[in-house]
């Protein structure tokens, strides 16, 4: 049994330092901020940020040149100039995520990358509700076979498997 | 002998289905949730596909083994086979129930609802349902024999829900998407494709492992319980 709590905890260990990786780059590069939190912060290095392109605000400026919107958030709101690949996402009162920098001299936000909400919150449960239970299950089972071959050691009524007896 | 033999090699040999199960998985997960583009329409919430698919085949995979089983269970009244058609049903129930919970959470930001009444939902919720039947009826029944054979028969009866599983897409046209792999070939990008194929075989390979592994607990609880009842019976008498 020794061997075999040594192993899972190996394992315990391994997803602990992965789930403590996976949740600072989830903060570094993934998270994304509120459109009410840009303008107060108004960060200098790229971020992204969640909301919504207000109504009727779409303004292209040329077959494949920047387009310009205006994204609001709770309350707030402010301009944003895209220049990328052009997005069928990018449509009036769609709720997106704008990547790019706050420039504070012209209060717009260039950016440079449109996508969709990510909806990490959804991605994390269905992994967690998989794979919690998954550990769980396999734990259990080999924990059972383990203590099944020692109480069948134990109790003395496991019998070897004997050679045949030839003529 | 012979299936004090055949738990021996499946001792012997699980740690190696296991190590490459843990592998594979590894990797997908990786790619699944890290190299793999996002879904032109459903964005980052495609991701939960490489969890949610393998679990899906894998129940499936489950109950086919389960059917296999009961099949030779009846043909050759194999103890062990029955054991492993009594592991491959706990399982499914397992595999089944990721399937259902992971496609939940994956409809309400896709479909905007928990559940909807789609016949690819409702056939697999049916599976779920036969495979619980299934685990019910084995406690019910006193006899270890007939346990088996009415399990049996009951699991080749319900086997007639998997191949409606697999077509419900393309017989009923609803909210479920369509075969990404089928017979008119792959509609779906490589570097999709090739994390969800690596957690598949990851997820096969942990089905198998897990069948090792059960099929051994069941063996050894039924050798446990008889090998105790001879002795009380030797004492009582």
């Amino acid at each position: 049994m020794k061997r075999f709590y040594i192993r899972w905890g190996g394992v315990l260990i391994i997803t602990a330092i992965i789930g403590v990786l996976g949740i600072q780059r989830y903060n570094r590069d993934v998270t994304s901020i509120s459109p009410d939190r840009l303008l107060r912060e108004q960060p200098a290095q790229a971020v992204r940020v969640l909301g919504m392109v207000e109504a009727a605000s779409i303004v292209k400026e040329g077959e494949g040149g920047p387009v310009a919107f205006q994204l609001s958030g709770e309350g707030t709101k402010f301009s944003v100039r895209y220049i990328g690949e052009e997005s069928e996402n990018l449509r009036d009162l769609k709720t997106l995520v704008v990547e790019g920098k706050w420039n504070s001299t012209t209060q717009i936000f260039e950016a440079d990358k449109i996508s969709l909400v990510p909806n990490y919150g959804f991605i994390t449960a269905a992994y967690l509700a998989s794979l919690i239970p998954m550990g769980l299950f396999l734990f259990n089972m080999e924990r059972r076979v383990a203590m099944l071959y020692i109480q069948i050691k134990e109790e003395k009524v496991y019998q070897p498997e004997e050679p045949l007896e030839v003529g | 002998m012979v299936i004090s033999r055949l738990i021996a090699r499946l001792q012997r040999y699980e740690g190696w289905f296991g190590v490459a199960a843990g592998l594979l998985i590894m990797v997908g997960l990786y790619m699944g949730l890290v190299t793999s583009s996002p879904d032109y329409y459903q964005g980052e919430v495609v991701r939960i596909m490489y969890i949610h698919v393998p679990a899906a085949q894998s129940a499936m995979f489950a109950y086919t083994v389960l059917f296999g089983g009961s099949i030779w269970y009846l043909w050759k009244r194999d103890p062990i086979v029955d054991n492993m058609s009594h592991a491959a049903a706990g399982i499914g129930v397992f595999f089944t129930l990721i399937a259902l919970i992971t496609g939940s959470i994956w409809a309400k930001p896709t479909w905007n609802t928990w559940w909807t009444w789609d016949p690819r939902l409702i056939s697999f919720t049916i599976m779920l349902l036969i495979l619980v039947g299934y685990l019910m009826l084995r406690t019910f029944l006193e006899d270890k024999e007939k346990e088996a054979t009415y399990g049996a028969i009951l699991a080749i009866v319900g086997f007639i829900d998997l191949p409606i599983i697999h077509f419900s897409v393309e017989w009923w046209r609803t909210l479920h998407q369509p075969l990404s792999i089928s017979t008119r070939g792959v509609s779906i990008a490589s570097d999709m494709l090739i994390p969800l194929l690596l957690m598949s075989i990851g997820f096969y390979l942990l089905f198998t492992y897990m069948l090792m592994v059960r099929t051994q607990m069941l063996y050894l609880e039924r050798l446990l319980e008889a090998k105790r009842g001879r002795m009380l019976s030797k004492v009582h008498v």
